[in-house]
């Protein structure tokens, strides 16, 4: 290996030399400069996410541990976004007293888990992506404990981490068995070696639920809720928008190449688990009351809508899926920015609260309205054009009862999404909650969600672009 | 007398992790499962795998299980007792159990593995030592030095809890 290839690997050192900076900083900084420290991190990812952008070069490091193609630095791309915005809206909630001896942490951890997940995106076979869903996952769960004196949060944390070991257990088991039957742990190699066995299709299941729980599929979803719920509002948009949609990448690329061969096997499986996630995300959905924990499930009921892009197998399908990931971050993103200005300037995040909301806050209530619609997939936005591609591959397919399904859960969750808009506009209190003016950055968090919600649902060479570097089975 | 040896580790192993889980007593969970990781290195020395079974030993036996037991006498009372699970949740996680021990072992009895072919030695101490730091095909520096960010990562998460919580 030339070492001058290493700069394929950009988007992973720049992260690195950010950590270490940010490091030195926390450990010679005085006090004084704690909250200046917070917008210099802000800027030095601001910089790594535009360092991004910048045209490189593809290829494989490592002899094929490491890849990288133009899907993967879109991937990359928008994980660094969504990253960014809960940047911005974070300060808020980090500059509260009780936080002020653990701010920089944050970050820290924040972008130790984001380089999880790009080397979990890159993984070039099973070792590196074992470590990297580690990386995003281990110290996701000390973010979870962040509140550490509250009780909610702590156990946020505990949970978290013991069923992803537990998850992560089942994972390795699978990945054993791929390499005691095909001998190595190259993807590349264990490509051309499954057969229809016994043994290689429990693999697959196994590896499957591993990922699955970070996507939280049912049957593998039962942290989802306490964990949204405990978790600081803005470690929930984090959890749940860009960790969500790294694991989700990954699982329709190696499903549709590694797994290639063990298609008749999980084509089923991700089938129920796609009616199961829907099903069960959507009616839990409409018993919440809790704001957090009704984004958790709503979130749940979003992942089985892209399970049915995957289950088409086809180039579109797989365009599907990501165009609907990049919708997602950005409609998700919105929604808990409203959440997190809403409650850390009230400490309120109960859906009665928001009773009134729009007389006294109507620019946050028309975010919410967007990012809303959005997900509930109402033209012209976005989400409408996500789920209707989504829906169009599986039609493709002839399975017209698993888009009638689909259809039918859309429409559910036309009915929870909309309950919430109600309260925002249509009930009438007397004493809503008071006008809130979220700082400078919070609120340029939610411009950039809202031009992306707007963005990728009118501009459509998006959709042409991504369907370019997608790949089927 | 390889094969009595490989049972009698066998069942050490298994008899030992059940009572890991079963034990309510948590520092006794923890003094059995240090039986079963040296019954694990066991294996690996009997598979002619001595660098691995040192590591087990030393890291695991050694490192891990004197951790375990420091956090539990930091945190725990010595007398505490874990709860008494409830029949129903005994049945049901025993057929689990079996259950899904029977499916694993249906799928592993019916396939029929391909020896490696490797010559017997072959995994020296050297040996292992150039692939974890050389960059090319099986080579495992990547994974080396991304494993050192998981630790300097868990390290700071550890920190951050631990930290004394001031107003």
């Amino acid at each position: 290996m030339d070492i001058s290839n290493i700069i394929i690997m950009r988007n992973e050192l720049s992260l690195i030399v950010v950590v270490l900076l940010l490091l030195m900083a926390e450990i010679f900084s005085s006090k004084n400069a704690r909250y200046m420290l917070l917008n210099v991190a802000t800027g030095l990812f601001a910089l790594h996410t535009i360092l991004g952008f910048l045209p490189t070069e593809t290829g494989e490091l490592f002899g094929g541990m490491y890849r990288s193609t133009p899907l993967i630095i879109l991937m990359k791309n928008v994980l660094n976004i969504g990253v960014l915005v809960v940047l911005f809206q974070v300060q808020g909630w980090l500059k509260k007293p009780e936080n002020n001896n653990r701010t920089l942490e944050f970050y820290l951890l924040t972008f130790s888990t984001l380089l999880g997940m790009s080397y979990m995106i890159s993984a070039g076979d099973f070792l590196m992506l074992y470590l990297g869903l580690e990386l995003a996952t281990i110290p996701m769960a000390t973010l979870a404990a962040y509140d550490v004196y509250r009780m909610k949060s702590t156990e946020a944390g505990i949970k978290l981490i013991l069923l992803a070991a537990l998850s992560s257990g089942i994972m390795l088991y699978g990945i054993s068995l791929i390499y005691g039957t095909t001998g190595s742990l190259y993807f590349n190699e264990v490509m051309g070696n499954l057969q229809m066995n016994p043994l290689q299709i429990l693999a697959t299941v196994f590896f499957i639920s591993g990922l699955g729980f970070k996507i939280s599929l049912v049957p593998f979803h039962l942290w989802t809720a306490d964990v949204y719920e405990g978790a600081p509002t803005n470690v929930v948009g984090y959890l749940s928008v860009v960790s969500k949609g790294a694991s989700v990448f990954v699982l329709v690329a190696i499903l549709f190449t590694v797994f290639k061969e063990m298609a008749p096997a999980w084509n089923p499986l991700l089938m129920v688990m796609a009616i199961a996630t829907m099903v069960i995300g959507n009616l839990f959905a409409i018993r919440q009351q809790n704001l957090q924990r009704f984004l958790a499930f709503s979130s749940i009921a979003q992942a089985g809508f892209i399970l049915l892009g995957m289950i088409s197998g086809t180039t579109y399908g797989m365009a599907t899926v990501i165009y609907f990931i990049l919708v997602y971050v950005f409609s998700n993103l919105a929604a808990f920015g409203v959440v997190s200005i809403v409650k850390n300037a009230t400490g309120k995040d109960n859906i009665d609260d928001y009773n009134g909301f729009y007389q006294t806050n109507p620019m946050l209530s028309m975010v919410m309205l967007l990012a809303l619609f959005s997900l509930a997939g109402i033209p012209p936005l976005a989400g409408f054009f996500g789920k209707f591609f989504l829906f169009a591959a599986v039609a493709e397919q002839g399975m017209y009862w698993l888009v009638l399904i689909a259809v039918i859960n859309t429409i559910v969750s036309l009915y929870y999404y909309l309950l919430v808009v109600k309260a925002i506009f249509v009930v009438r209190v007397d004493n809503p909650i008071e006008p809130i003016k979220g700082d400078l950055l919070a609120r340029m968090g939610l411009v950039i969600t809202v031009i992306g919600i707007l963005i990728i649902g009118i501009y459509s060479p998006i959709f042409e672009w991504v369907q370019s570097v997608s790949f089927g089975l | 007398m390889g094969k009595i040896i490989f049972y009698i580790l066998a069942m050490a192993i298994l008899v030992f992790s059940v009572m890991t889980v079963t034990s309510r007593n948590i520092l006794r969970a923890a003094i059995y499962l240090l039986f079963v990781l040296m019954a694990t290195a066991g294996l690996y020395f009997m598979l002619n795998y001595n660098f691995l079974a040192a590591v087990q030993l030393t890291v695991y036996s050694g490192g891990v299980v004197v951790l375990i037991v420091f956090a539990v006498l930091l945190t725990a009372r010595m007398d505490h007792k874990l709860e008494a699970v409830g029949s129903l949740k005994s049945v049901a996680s025993i057929l689990l159990l079996l259950s899904g021990m029977g499916v694993v072992l249906w799928a592993i009895m019916g396939y029929s593995f391909v020896p490696n072919g490797m010559a017997e030695g072959a995994h020296d101490v050297k040996a292992v030592g150039m692939s974890l730091l050389s960059y090319g095909s099986y080579g495992y520096v990547l994974p080396f030095e991304v494993i050192s960010v998981l630790l300097l990562a868990s390290m700071i998460g550890a920190i951050m809890i631990a930290k004394r919580y001031t107003k």
